[in-house]
């Protein structure tokens, strides 16, 4: 499969994907919020309702979600720390809850190369603690439930 | 938008494995079967502590217990439920969904003039 997940250390999760597309356009679709809004899906049940870009370092990430029965029902704020246009970014990244409580926080390492029209795009994710990774990756998977769930049911069952 | 098919079994198993004491217990019984000091001496809690936690994960099947003498034995239920196959699995399932549709735009965004 295209994509590749790793974890070298206890606190990172690596993520590989390779695009068939110059780096310029993936940079565009991974930075500009009109673009970010086509692929970002949102878990099932959840709206996108904020998502806004300073693209410089020292500028601001934000993306805020509601859902049926909050407004926000999670927010993600972060600051570029790196921002080399169609190289390399690094932007923190805090989630909390509607409600304000802290849902987690990493430090996001994107990182893209260009052979012959195909761009691979490298996301190293830092969390703060083991817990966490795991917990960013238990998380993910009550997201992607949907998809999977026939499949996990008859894990379960057997 | 997905449709929201929640199965209540699901939502107990992905709430059980929510909490780090609770993913801790299940790599522990992993192992093989624990009784519940064994399982509480490592999360450095309290007696009543780990058995709440031992009682979530019974209520998602997770666990079963059994009780010999004055020991409780727990044990995994659902081996197929292998840590890093399953949550990797499905982690790598969001991401991948949203790389498809990252390939969909570039592949719009390439023809566009």
């Amino acid at each position: 499969m295209n994509l590749q997940i790793s974890t070298p250390t206890d606190t990172t999760i690596v993520l590989t994907r390779t695009f068939q597309a110059p780096r310029r356009l993936v940079w565009e679709a991974m930075t500009d919020p009109a673009r970010m809004r086509c692929w970002m899906l949102p878990p099932p049940g959840f709206v996108l309702t904020v998502c806004e870009v300073e693209p410089r370092v020292g500028g601001a990430l934000r993306l805020a979600w509601k859902s049926g029965d909050a407004d926000p029902a999670m927010t993600l704020e972060g600051v570029f720390t790196e921002f080399a246009p169609h190289e390399r970014m690094v932007h923190t990244e805090v989630m909390k809850l509607g409600s304000g409580e802290l849902a987690g926080s990493l430090l996001e390492l994107h990182e893209f190369a260009e052979q012959g029209g195909v761009t691979t795009m490298r996301i190293t994710q830092t969390y703060d603690s083991k817990d966490a990774r795991d917990g960013a990756i238990a998380s993910g998977m009550d997201q992607g439930m949907e998809a999977g769930y026939q499949q996990l049911d008859a894990l379960l069952a057997a | 938008m997905v449709s929201v098919d929640r199965s209540p079994r699901l939502d107990l198993v992905f709430h059980a494995l929510a909490h780090p004491a609770r993913r801790a217990i299940v790599r522990q019984l992993s192992n093989g079967e624990r009784n519940l000091s064994e399982l509480a001496a490592p999360l450095n809690m309290t007696f009543p502590a780990a058995t709440k936690h031992v009682r979530v994960l019974e209520g998602a099947r997770l666990v079963r217990r059994r009780v010999v003498g004055r020991q409780h034995l727990c044990r995994l239920h659902a081996a197929p439920l292998k840590e890093a196959m399953l949550w990797t699995e499905q982690f790598r399932r969001n991401w991948e969904a949203r790389f498809d549709a990252l390939d969909t735009l570039l592949d719009e965004m390439k023809a566009a003039p």
